[in-house]
């Protein structure tokens, strides 16, 4: 198309008619292209040749206007509403009569929840490839940390649920809060900024990232892959509370440790510190009733050997006097008195016992001894 | 010189109730070997009174310490 233009000395000159057409020559020249965006400001009428609506983009809220041939439209049989992501297939179009710049559509494809799963997966199978959520690479949550960093929005119940449960187990626990977007396009990088900045407080020795529950759509920016990988970059630990939907977002599976609430979170950061010192009293009176014990029982043995130690001499005593019995039982049996049992006597003369006539004479005096007694006799 | 632990008189005294209680002991042995026994039940009793009375003392700073 030539563009005429008038001359006025040496400057050139377009009428706003012929500005337009050369802008929407030029422009018609560029190739279709497909743009995703949200579905704004849909209006259709019957009487209408063209539906329009506006295409925002969900990050930064820019918006592109729309048009497409009504019967091209319905022929797609869509059924699009506001809020509808979609991808469009068209050229960029200026509408001459009025100056203004649109995308001209030729086709319209529904970008909706089977598509982000799709993109979701497909995420999540290169960023699990590149060893991003390996269960070695979780490192242990301090046992008892010096601060605590907390990432949440402003919604009231997460940060009041976190902050209340942190505070009744440990309440010598500090945290640093970080309120920040948690749901719409600015959240994943609102989140990456809060979270670097937070790290970078002093003595924060572990991260909770809080969002109380949310639709599949709001906990997106939850699965963003900036927030993923600052989570995995963040030099201490991150604990990630995340809603409770059955999806899990990829934050939870980077992060190194996931609670299914804030409140859970919340107990995995700190230890119980009533219930500590409940069970350490415990232990305490445990010690002493061991002690008591193991006293007990050496006193008692100790008492029965001692029993035993006052029996023993005694014990001896008895076996000393039976074998003495038993010797005298043997000697007696050795005594010339059972010789004497058996008949015989012994004579004595003098007191000295005769063992030849020639100790004696006719007349002598002498004493016979038999066993049961003495007599006196004389040597005829 | 060391006083022994009470676990080395408690095994003395053991083995001095076991040699009296075998019987094959002279009897001046046998009674010199009873007074180191009682010599020695006096001391576990010692040492058992002195734990007694520590545990006491412990359980007592813990009470006081308990808030």
């Amino acid at each position: 198309v030539k563009v005429e233009a008038l001359q006025y000395g040496d400057r050139k000159v377009y009428t706003v008619a012929a500005f337009n057409r050369g802008v929407a020559d030029w422009l018609s020249r560029l190739p279709s292209v497909w743009v995703e965006g949200e579905v704004t400001e849909l209006r259709r009428h019957a009487r209408w040749q063209s539906v329009f609506f506006t295409l925002k983009d969900p990050a930064d809220g820019a918006r592109l206007p729309v048009t497409i041939l009504r019967s091209r439209f319905d022929a797609l049989g869509l059924e699009l509403a506001d809020g509808d992501r979609v991808h469009v297939l068209g050229r960029p179009q200026l509408y001459e009569a009025r100056g203004d710049f649109r995308l001209r559509a030729l086709s319209i494809e529904r970008f909706g929840l089977g598509d982000h799963l799709a993109a979701l997966e497909r995420l999540k199978r290169k960023l699990a490839d590149e060893g991003l959520f390996a269960p070695e690479r979780k490192r242990p949550l301090p046992r008892l940390p010096r601060r605590i960093g907390l990432v949440t929005g402003n919604d009231a119940a997460a940060k009041r649920d976190v902050i209340t449960t942190i505070t009744t187990r440990f309440p010598a626990a500090r945290v640093l809060v970080a309120e920040t977007y948690v749901q719409g396009p600015l959240a994943a990088t609102a989140m990456v900024d809060a979270l670097r900045e937070i790290c970078a407080a002093p003595e924060i020795d572990v991260v909770v990232l809080a969002r109380g529950g949310g639709s599949f759509e709001d906990l997106l920016p939850f699965s963003d892959e900036r927030l993923v990988r600052a989570v995995t970059a963040c030099p201490v630990p991150v604990v990630s509370a995340v809603g409770h939907e059955q999806d899990t977002p990829l934050c939870d599976l980077a992060a190194d440790a996931r609670a299914s609430t804030p409140t859970a979170a919340a107990k995995l950061v700190v230890p119980d510190v009533p219930d500590l010192l409940e069970r350490i009293e415990r232990s305490r009176l445990g010690l002493e009733r061991g002690a008591r014990r193991a006293l007990d029982r050496a006193r008692e043995r100790l008492s029965r050997m001692h029993d035993r130690l006052l029996r023993a001499p005694a014990l001896t005593l008895e076996r000393k006097r039976a074998r003495l019995e038993h010797a005298a039982g043997r000697l007696r049996a050795l005594s010339p008195r059972s010789t004497l049992e058996r008949g015989y006597a012994i004579v004595r003369a003098e007191h000295e016992i005769v063992r030849s006539v020639e100790q004696v004479s006719l007349g002598t005096p002498l004493e016979v001894e038999v066993a049961d007694g003495r007599f006196g006799a004389r040597v005829e | 010189m060391n006083e022994p632990s009470f676990e080395d008189a408690q095994r003395e005294l053991d083995q001095i109730v076991e040699r009296l209680e075998r019987g094959d002991v002279d009897l001046a042995e046998a009674i010199k070997l009873w007074e180191r026994g009682e010599e020695l039940y006096k001391q576990c009793l010692a040492r058992l009174d002195a734990a007694h009375g520590k545990i006491d003392e412990l359980a007592r700073r813990a009470e006081s310490t308990r808030s």
